[in-house]
């Protein structure tokens, strides 16, 4: 308990402190000191994973393994930079954006401190019911954080992102209901049958037809959740109308626990059905959402909807990197699980940036960046890297990794359309990219938002970078033990 | 199981109760008014919290009794509340971009669907399963069709409403309901999940007059 009360304790305290202390001097001191304290107990509970093994807390409610811990490490590392990056960004944009929702202060930082402790909740339940409520509450909060500006356009992509993900949550539930029938027979009727840790070694024993239902309902249901195709066309809308700090949230650490969601199930229909047909169903809805993606990447005017497609491709390439069936395949699919969240924060912070330096959301209204503002055209491109998936951004190596267990699976197929989705990608972002960087920058382009406002971007840029050319120990240990999550 | 008087001998409760949860929910597919809608939803809820207390009554678990209760002040209290407060104020009839009579023919081919696969998967059986497991996954099927061919924002969020009842019943009908902490806190959600869709509900009124979400087509690409 002393390792995973403070993950969900510390973002509530802070919110409510946000809350109540309104426009106080001390409010974004108390915000930010509050995110960093929920790093450390998220960089604490990992290292106890990483260390001790997996452990059950709270009469087997939570409990502590890898698959949680990458997801929770992944919420932490975001939150900080979510938090510093908003309190300049949400400053500028009460000023400058049309439609502005006018909150009262305090409200935004408590509204993404509420947000944090549904994902931490449910990143370490072990009960899938309390998985479920909380990952549902967290799509009620991040919903109002998508309609924040009082536009049609804000309007019309939080209605699709509220109903599109109600009905695929509440698939999830039946899901979760299915799998606990499942279980009736081995732990009787209110057992234990709802603990994934202890549905996980009896997986065999289940009954697997309605293992396999409950796994399809799975798929569409949190699939919808993580933006799979063709679950996935809440994404564009909901990431590219939001403001930047909440879609730098909702794109890493509400993306990163959905898949964690959808992964454990995945762990035990593998276990219950043998590995082929799951691995087959994930590699082949990962490959989808890959090959959509790529058309909107290719042709595309808006730079957060570039990013937010880009970003249907890597959460599609983790799946289908997990579907791919080795070792290997899927060390690489969960690295870039987490390193994709590094470059998607950092692209869409800085997607929020630019927005505001150019005053319009288009591609083309946003060119020579590099010679307009140097250490922001730098930023942009060590994102572009990390989007893109170049050397030396992590992302890279990642997707390297995935691939190369890939061809040697049993399903190289998947890994043959993965490059090629890839490939393709990788053209547009570039093609985009270049035009923004290069080039003769606007007149009127003029970042107005405080310097400090980067420090969080170059934190998140020098991370990326690191984990490109140097993978450290207990980050690979980490990736192992969530390995085994996914298959003992 | 059966609780009625001997003169009902070939029916019992759960199965006349699963009927009437069928057939309301069939009601809010076919009904023109949207406060007949809601309406109709409420005692769709009624039938679902009976059921829950039958089946508690029946195998003597407790702690579904209280499910159903907390069922029974959400979903057939609050959120009809929440729901036909904004349903009198909406003065249109419902839009569908499927006519009712033919909405309601294809609802009624989706009962049939899931009864023949419902069989087909789980078999024949005598218990409380047999009665709720059919009618909950039409109830479910009926729900998305509402979602997917009603156009004002307000039948998009009754038809959710509507699955998430029969996925409660599910959960009542093949586990005899999940833990009750669970139970209150997807209860809890549905709640906070009316609520933020009613206030999008008004947002949508306030910018286009009504909420008929086929005007929001502004995003693409």
């Amino acid at each position: 308990m002393i390792w995973i009360a403070p993950l969900v304790l510390i973002p509530l305290l802070a919110g409510l402190a946000c809350l109540l202390m309104r426009s106080s001097r001390w409010m974004p001191r108390v915000a930010l000191a509050g995110a960093a304290l929920t790093t450390v107990a998220a960089v604490a509970y990992a290292t106890r994973v990483v260390r001790g093994g997996p452990f059950l807390s709270a009469g087997g409610w939570l409990h502590g393994d890898g698959l949680a811990a990458l997801a929770v490490l992944v919420a932490g590392v975001a939150l900080p930079a979510v938090i510093a990056y908003g309190d300049s960004y949400m400053r500028v944009v009460r000023e400058l954006e049309p439609g502005d929702a006018g909150w009262p202060a305090g409200r935004w930082e408590a509204l993404i401190f509420g947000l944090m402790a549904c994902i931490m909740v449910s990143g370490v339940a072990n009960n899938l019911g309390l998985l479920w409520v909380a990952l549902e509450g967290a799509t009620l909060a991040s919903a109002v954080l998508v309609g924040y500006y009082r536009r049609n356009d804000a309007l019309e992509a939080a209605w699709k992102y509220l109903v599109l993900c109600s009905v695929g949550v509440a698939l999830a539930l039946f899901a979760t209901v299915l799998l606990y029938y499942s279980a009736v027979p081995l732990f009787g009727m209110g057992g234990a049958g709802m603990q994934w840790a202890a549905l996980r070694p009896v997986a065999a024993q289940l009954d697997p037809r309605f293992v396999k239902l409950a796994f399809l309902f799975a798929l569409v249901g949190y699939g919808t959740k993580v933006g799979l195709a063709p679950m996935h066309s809440w994404v564009p809308d909901a990431y590219s109308r939001s403001p930047a700090p909440a879609t730098a949230l909702l794109a890493t650490a509400l993306s990163a626990v959905s898949v964690a969601a959808l992964l454990r199930f995945f762990a035990i229909a593998r276990a219950a059905l043998g590995p082929t047909w799951p691995e087959h169903l994930l590699s082949l809805f990962g490959a989808l959402s890959m090959v959509i993606a790529v058309p909107f990447l290719l042709v595309q005017g808006e730079y957060k909807r570039l990013l937010a497609w880009s970003s249907v491709k890597q959460t599609g390439f983790v799946l289908l990197a997990v579907g791919l069936g080795t070792p290997l395949a899927l060390f690489g699919g969960l690295l870039h699980l987490l390193v994709q969240s590094l470059a998607k924060s950092l692209a869409f912070m800085l997607g929020g940036t630019l927005l505001r330096a150019s005053g319009s959301r288009r591609l083309d209204h946003c060119t020579g960046v590099l010679t307009a503002d140097r250490s922001l055209g730098t930023l942009l491109v060590v994102a572009g890297a990390g989007v893109a998936g170049l050397p030396p951004a992590g992302t890279f190596v990642s997707e390297w990794l995935a691939l190369a267990g890939g061809f040697a699976g049993p399903r190289p197929v998947f890994a043959i359309i993965a490059l090629a989705a890839l490939a393709a990608g990788f053209l547009g972002i570039a093609f985009h990219w270049t035009r923004m960087v290069m080039g003769k920058p606007r007149e009127s382009f003029r970042d107005p938002m405080p310097r400090r406002s980067r420090a969080p971007l170059w934190t998140l840029a020098v991370l990326l970078v690191t984990l490109g050319v140097w993978l450290p120990t207990p980050v690979r240990a980490l990736i192992e033990s969530a390995m085994t999550s996914v298959r003992p | 199981m059966n609780l009625l008087p001997g003169w009902l001998p070939h029916s019992n409760t759960v199965n006349l109760l699963a009927g009437a949860f069928l057939l309301t929910a069939l009601l809010v597919a076919s009904r023109r008014r949207q406060l007949e809608c809601v309406s109709a939803l409420r005692a769709n809820a009624v039938a679902l919290a009976l059921i829950a207390l039958t089946v508690s009554s029946a195998t003597h678990t407790w702690h579904i009794a209280l499910a159903a209760l907390l069922a029974l002040v959400v979903k057939a209290g609050v959120i009809p509340a929440l729901l036909s407060a904004r349903a009198r104020r909406a003065k249109a009839d419902v839009r569908s971009i499927v006519s009712l009579p033919a909405g309601a023919l294809v609802c009624g081919a989706l009962v049939v669907i899931s009864f023949s696969q419902t069989r087909a998967l789980f078999g024949t059986r005598e218990d409380i399963l047999a009665a709720c497991l059919p009618v909950s996954v039409a109830v479910t099927l009926i729900g998305l069709f509402i979602m997917v061919t009603r156009r004002q924002a307000l039948m998009q969020v009754v038809g959710l409403v509507l699955l998430e009842n029969a996925i409660f019943l599910a959960a009542v009908s093949l586990t005899y309901g999940m833990p009750l902490v669970v139970e209150a806190g997807v209860l809890l959600d549905l709640m906070a999940g009316v609520a933020v869709l009613g206030l999008f509900v008004q947002r949508l009124e306030d910018a286009l007059g009504e909420a008929d979400t086929s005007s929001l087509k502004g995003l693409k690409g």
